[in-house]
């Protein structure tokens, strides 16, 4: 079989409908709008989580901010009756991604588990990527950022810190689920329980609207939750099979 | 009366010998550099022998690098480790006063680190101790070394054929090493 058969196999392989149902496990957030206050606790949490820098106001401006997490709001109607509402988006980790199709150099692939990935040092910041991502929560690093000198003690040292030319995304705090994957197998369980692994804007919501879990398992919490008929995708029509599942704010007055 | 090349070379005699010198002084540098200062071996603080430790007094390796089984780091040993023997042991020599020198002035030893990974690569010391590694497969003969060279390269590629020999669970997956 000569480099080119492999090649196209290999990708017919990964390609084929329905693939990403044969991974070990499907991490699943699911969102509760009705409980969401928009405190943006989350997103304070995921920046120090991630090691996510602060990018100033100058960068601000140009519309350069880094925010992992990120709470929308939308206003409807005028000042009297006016009323608000949040969203929290975050990558919706697609099964179906867009972003990974388009990648030059396959920094950006699925793995075992379901999640997009992005491996930063094979990075090489075409922004393609972030072009393709309909929901706009891809990131890129226009510039080395620096912690000033007590913060630098506070980076997680299981993130790296990206430099300047890399495109960066949520990953689910990956590295929480590698380590619970690690506690399990040094217990000799075969699978991570339910609540063994929490994102970081999971862990810190205080009104618990994000919740966390694999929906392979069916006595998940999040398996649960996914029952719930206020449940929707975020641009479903979009087929992007996102593993972030929203549960609809219901109103008194519908 | 002929064109002749013969006075633009001797022009261009010195320029020559110049540019010449100086590429033949480039490789004679890099030779040296290779050879003698090459910091694969660097030379540490205190000339701590690992020959000695190791293999004269059979001082198991976890011992002193006590976290290799409990954390990603091997971890250098504390100065008290040391310490607790060179209190009392061969306190005579040159460079147990330097140990205690540091000891005594409550500062830690400045080691050269020899392996060295870079910040993106994820590597549990504990995970490869707990699935049966010898140190020796991947740092070399330690224990017969004066002072700690590098054997392995250490680069990727080095690392798959490792986990692909062995079928690593996942141990393909970008997202196992890198962070």
């Amino acid at each position: 079989m000569n480099f080119f058969d492999r090649f196209t196999k290999g990708w017919q392989k990964y390609r084929k409908p329905g693939y990403y149902e044969e991974f070990d496990y499907a991490w699943t957030m699911t969102i509760d709008l009705d409980r969401c206050t928009g405190c943006s606790a989350c997103v304070t949490a995921c920046q120090a989580e991630n090691n996510i820098p602060i990018v100033g106001e100058k960068a601000f401006a140009k519309g350069r901010q880094m925010q992992w997490i990120r709470i929308e709001r939308y206003w409807e109607g005028e000042y009297p009756n006016a009323k608000l509402s949040f969203i929290p988006m975050l990558c919706q980790q697609c099964d179906a991604a867009p972003c990974e199709t388009v990648c030059p150099v396959s920094a950006t692939y699925h793995n075992q588990d379901g999640l997009n990935t992005q491996i930063y040092n094979r990075c090489i910041g075409t922004r393609a990527c972030a072009v393709y991502c309909p929901y706009e929560v891809r990131y890129f690093n226009y510039n080395d950022h620096h912690w000033d000198a007590p913060l630098d003690q506070q980076l997680n040292p299981d993130v790296t810190v990206r430099e300047k030319g890399v495109m960066e995304k949520c990953t689910f705090c990956i590295q929480r689920i590698r380590t619970a994957k690690d506690e399990a197998k040094d217990d000799g369980r075969r699978r991570v329980r339910d609540g063994d692994v929490q994102p970081a804007c999971v862990q810190t919501c205080p009104t618990e609207a994000l919740v966390f879990g694999d929906r392979k398992d069916p006595q998940s919490k999040v398996s649960k939750k996914l029952k719930d008929p206020r449940a929707y995708r975020v641009l479903e029509e979009l087929n992007t099979l996102p593993s972030v599942v929203y549960l609809k704010k219901v109103d008194a007055d519908g | 009366m002929g064109i002749s090349i013969v006075p633009t070379l001797k022009v261009l005699k010195p320029v020559g010998l110049i540019i010449g010198g100086g590429f033949a002084g480039l490789l004679l540098g890099y030779w040296v550099n290779v050879t003698y200062f090459a910091d694969d071996a660097p030379q540490q603080p205190i000339d701590f022998s690992h020959r000695i430790h190791a293999t004269d007094f059979e001082i198991p390796c976890m011992y002193c690098h006590v976290q290799a089984r409990r954390s990603a780091s091997a971890g250098v040993p504390s100065v008290s480790k040391c310490a607790g023997c060179h209190q009392e042991v061969a306190t005579d020599r040159a460079q147990i006063k330097k140990l205690m020198a540091f000891w005594e002035n409550k500062e830690p030893i400045p080691w050269i680190k020899v392996h060295d990974l870079p910040d993106f690569v994820h590597f549990p010391h504990n995970r490869h101790v707990a699935a049966g590694l010898e140190c020796q497969t991947c740092h070399g003969p330690v224990e017969t070394m004066d002072r700690v060279k590098q054997i392995a390269p250490l680069k990727m590629g080095w690392c798959l054929n490792c986990h692909k020999e062995y079928e690593v669970e996942n141990g393909l997956d970008c997202w196992t090493c890198h962070k």
